[in-house]
């Protein structure tokens, strides 16, 4: 119970998803960690990052290892793409800055994707969630292939009580996102998007459980364009066993 | 406002969406080539993450002391008698093919696959001073017959489907119409067959060159590599100064992974090993060989943040796994005045721009939703990820000037509005409440925004509202800063055995690190030859021989007699009595064959001793060298060959050790009979070299 975690709940589920957020505090806590979130954070610097623009990325990712600087603990992060951000992005950014170089090392060294925390550091597989509709996994790409964390979130997924898990087709093949690709090459973005569709239907499934806010931001607007009644869910709503109220309305 | 007037990328990737014949091809493309090579790694002797990570700090090792390597590498090649040139960009390396053209009073030239002669436009400049230059590759030719580019480093015609290359044939090679692949391939065939025999330069690629002793090696399926190096006088191999490798033992390694991750093959058919020009008594190869090292930005590179880009070994497999190609396919990698690149998909995305440019060719790489495919696959781990990110930030100099030319305008303003904001929770807290406030405005009645097509994102998605309030907001009015759930028990927790699934991997994994290789000619290795052997269309008959008999026996005789008495065969193009077994030539003679030493267009058979046999890959061995005519065992439409079992070697790297092949002035790997995958991926047998193998495999009583 004495164990205290930092959260790092990133710009999207921030300001898109804050119940994803809530979920995600409820599901540590049951695992019995205390949560605090410095309230300074904003966003890694991500997104400028992708796009080659390094002195505004690393303004905000200075910004983020300030904040978390000051704190304790693990640092928990509700996404693998923010998290590969901040263990193999901060180091690219900061090349050739020793100082900095240190700084990013004892950052990055404490932080965890969040499935990764609850399986890897605490050692949690089940925390008593159940479900009663059918669902899939989507493998995002920073986390499976960015971080390497594969077998963490299907561990959780294996636990859950109820509802009919099937295998997404293509589980691992990106969903079109990518950040700002999505908005400069729609075109093709939505070629990747129309082919996760189409695996998401093959499933069967009706919530596609995803580990990214992105992914979930980007498959859930397309299924909504297409007026098709699957949904993508982040895996803490699912155990937190609060999935949000269909919004596709 | 990229989405109201489209720039040529844009229009390309439209276009190459819109082109259902393409999409099918490409898709066809990344489920087969993608399903082979699992199965083909799985083939490993070792574990493929461990031979990764070798082959990763083998080429490292050679791209940081490059100076070192190919000053060694040169002075080896010279030694062998090959003439070299170093060109410093694409312009001097044309020149330098031109001026051995002229020089040499050519006037038709035959081309195997290279990849950096499109990279320095050798084509036009050769064809603009009347020269004929006539593409071999099945793939290229088909391209070349189009006027088109190649669109796949590895499969040129990869976005072709069979009924456009019948299209094609029909109209440029006056056949009827057909979508029949091996009656496509017989006729390019018959053609090219023309071309090699008449040609007075043949030009290759190198896929390697091997530091220790100065070897060009090549490696193709069809057969057309050892023709353009074999039957032309001159010879000109075109080599990016990046593509060494210090030992044999290094070759075999790149060698096995090169292949897999190329076509998913264990071994291409032709493997040449290419040391000098034929030797005085040699009965064939080339007599004149220059190679033409092309740096065009390969040093500048190597001294850059891309310089993990040189790693590349060309096997095409960041293409195939990447689903922006799988969508776009190869021509549409294109500069900002439509020009088109070579080298497209990830690699050519990272390349190009260095090449060809940095601010035409720059806009490449933000073409990639960085999903990271493309370095899973690398058979040389080639981070290709953090390389395309290099490029946006702009390339060999990471130059925000640069940077700043390939992104969009809105991009960039985007994102230092957003930054502004960003740097101050405070003003963050604003803009997400604004935010907010705007969908509402726009959406009042919907938790989606419609947005239209010019904004990106509207082109075929909806986008959610802002959330009324944000979790900054919510934790900040006190709602969740509750620590610990102290109604759960915990009881439904379990404690997860920490990533045993992960562990056991590893461990299978160590546990299939090879044992010693076996003797050579054991009774496994001579069994495991036959299985491969077989696998990839070949034969094999035993023939038994007493122990200490020199003399062929009659079962030997006795099998290739009836083979050719089956065929209705008569005359043979064969090695000397002396380089086979002990009175076979004699033998065949005497009951009426006639045989040759010479190439003979009319000739069916060839009859071949072999230096020795590999067993992991079911390949024969031959090297060059007086009284063993390589066409022997190229041009006839069937070869037969015989090879003792005491000489089947475990794999590739015992047989590299072997003196001969580093004495002849060439040798090459054979594995099975020739083929072709370029039209549509159908597996097809008999482009160019033989389109039957069959091995007498000589065995003591």
């Amino acid at each position: 119970m004495d164990e205290i975690v930092q959260l790092l709940v990133t710009c999207i589920i921030d300001s898109l998803y804050p119940e994803t957020g809530e979920a995600v505090v409820r599901v540590l806590n049951r695992a019995g960690v205390s949560v605090e979130f410095p309230p300074d954070q904003t966003c890694c610097g991500q997104p400028a990052f992708n796009a080659g623009m390094r002195g505004l990325s690393r303004s905000l990712a200075e910004q983020t290892i300030r904040v978390f600087e000051k704190t304790q603990g693990a640092i928990v992060v509700p996404s693998g793409s923010c998290t590969a951000m901040i263990r193999h992005g901060y180091p690219e950014l900061f090349q050739g800055d020793p100082d900095w170089l240190r700084r990013v090392k004892t950052i990055s060294e404490r932080t965890y994707e969040f499935s990764e925390f609850l399986v890897d550091i605490l050692g949690v597989s089940d925390v008593g969630a159940s479900i009663s509709d059918s669902y899939t996994y989507h493998a995002s790409c920073h986390l499976l292939r960015g971080l390497g964390v594969s077998y963490q979130p299907r561990t959780l997924l294996k636990t859950i009580r109820g509802g009919k898990f099937t295998e997404l087709p293509h589980s691992e093949e990106c969903c079109g996102f990518g950040g700002l690709f999505s908005i400069e090459h729609p075109e093709v973005s939505g070629a990747m998007l129309d082919r996760k569709i189409t695996n998401i239907e093959a499933s069967g499934a009706n919530l596609i459980v995803s580990c990214d806010a992105g992914c979930i931001t980007n498959i859930n607007g397309g299924l909504h364009r297409l007026g098709k009644p699957q949904r993508a869910i982040h895996i803490a709503d699912l155990l937190a066993g609060s999935i949000p109220d269909k919004p596709n309305h | 406002m990229k989405m109201l007037i489209p720039d040529q990328f844009h229009r390309r990737i439209r276009s190459a969406l819109a082109n259902q014949p393409l999409q099918a091809a490409l898709d066809a493309n990344a489920n087969r080539r993608m399903i082979a090579n699992q199965q083909a790694f799985v083939s490993l002797g070792e574990d493929l993450q461990v031979l990764r990570q070798r082959a990763h700090q083998c080429r490292k090792k050679t791209i940081e002391n490059l100076d070192f390597f190919l000053e060694q590498f040169i002075t080896q090649v010279k030694g062998n008698g090959i003439i070299v040139h170093r060109a410093g960009n694409a312009q001097q390396a044309v020149q330098y093919v031109l001026n051995i053209a002229q020089d040499n009073q050519a006037k038709l030239i035959a081309k195997s696959k290279t990849m950096v002669s499109e990279e320095i436009g050798l084509n036009p400049v050769l064809e603009a001073t009347g020269i004929r230059v006539i593409e071999t590759d099945l793939g290229e030719f088909i391209v070349q017959l189009r006027g088109e580019r190649p669109s796949h480093i590895i499969t040129p015609a990869v976005h072709l489907r069979r009924a456009e290359v019948g299209q094609t044939f029909h109209e440029k090679l006056n056949i009827p119409y057909s979508q029949d692949v091996p009656t496509l391939t017989a006729a390019a065939r018959k053609v090219l067959r023309e071309t090699f025999l008449t040609a007075d330069i043949g030009i290759s690629g190198v896929n390697f060159g091997v530091v220790e002793s100065g070897t060009l090696c090549l490696v193709t399926n069809e057969g057309n590599g050892r023709m353009v190096t074999t039957l032309p006088k001159i010879h000109i191999a075109l080599m990016g100064i990046e593509r060494l490798v210090p030992t044999f033992d290094d070759l075999a390694l790149m060698l096995s992974l090169l292949t897999r991750a190329a076509t998913g093959q264990k071994i291409t058919v032709y493997v040449s090993l290419i040391n000098s020009p034929r030797g005085e008594k040699d009965p064939d190869g080339a007599t004149q060989r220059h190679l033409i090292l092309v740096d065009n930005g390969r040093d500048l590179m190597r001294k850059s943040p891309l310089a993990e880009a040189l790693l590349c070994i060309r096997c095409g497999a960041c293409l195939n796994a990447c689903p922006v190609f799988r969508e776009i396919g190869g021509h549409s990698y294109v500069s900002k005045t439509g020009e088109g690149s070579p080298y497209p998909g990830p690699i050519g995305s990272i390349i190009s721009p260095v090449f060809f440019g940095g601010p035409e060719f720059g806009q490449l790489a933000r073409a990639s939703s960085l999903c990271g495919a493309c370095r899973e696959v690398c058979p040389v781990d080639i981070d290709l990820p953090k390389l395309l990110l290099r490029e946006r930030a702009g390339g060999v100099k990471l130059e925000s000037a640069q940077a700043l030319q390939n992104i969009p305008g809105g991009v960039v303003l985007g994102l230092r509005l957003y930054t502004w904001f960003a740097k101050k929770p405070g003003r963050f807290a604003l803009a997400e409440k604004a935010g907010y406030l705007l969908s509402r405005m726009f959406s009042p009645f919907s938790h989606w925004l419609w947005l239209p097509g010019f904004t990106g994102w509207g082109y075929s998605k909806d986008m959610p509202s802002l959330a009324r309030r944000s979790f900054r907001k919510r934790w900040a009015e006190g709602e969740y800063r509750s620590s610990v759930d102290v109604t759960f028990t915990h009881d439904g927790f379990q404690n997860q055995e920490k990533g045993l699934d992960k562990i056991e991997e590893e461990t299978k994994a160590s546990e299939k690190s090879r044992n010693e290789p076996a003797l050579p000619g054991s009774e496994d290795l001579v069994n495991r030859f036959s299985e491969e052997l077989i696998a990839l269309e070949g034969t094999l008959t035993y023939c038994y021989i007493d122990k200490d008999s020199k003399a062929s026996s009659d079962e030997l005789q006795r099998n290739i007699r009836a083979f050719l008495q089956d065929k209705g065969v008569k005359k043979i193009q064969a090695w000397e009595s002396n380089q086979l077994p002990e009175k076979l030539v004699s033998s065949l003679q005497s009951s009426g064959i006639n045989i040759v030493n010479e190439p003979d267009p009319e000739i069916r058979i060839g009859l071949t001793g072999a230096l020795a046999g590999i067993a992991e890959t079911g390949s024969l061995v031959i090297p060059s060298g007086p009284g063993r005519p390589l066409t022997a065992s190229l041009l006839p439409e069937i070869h037969l060959a015989v090879l003792r079992a005491s000489d089947i070697y475990e794999n590739l790297a015992q047989v590299l050790k072997l003196p001969d092949i580093r004495e002849s002035a060439s040798a090459v790997v054979i594995s099975g009979p020739s083929r072709t995958g370029d039209i549509e991926m159908t597996h097809t047998i008999g482009v160019h070299g033989p389109m039957e193998l069959h091995v007498f495999c000589l065995l003591c009583r």
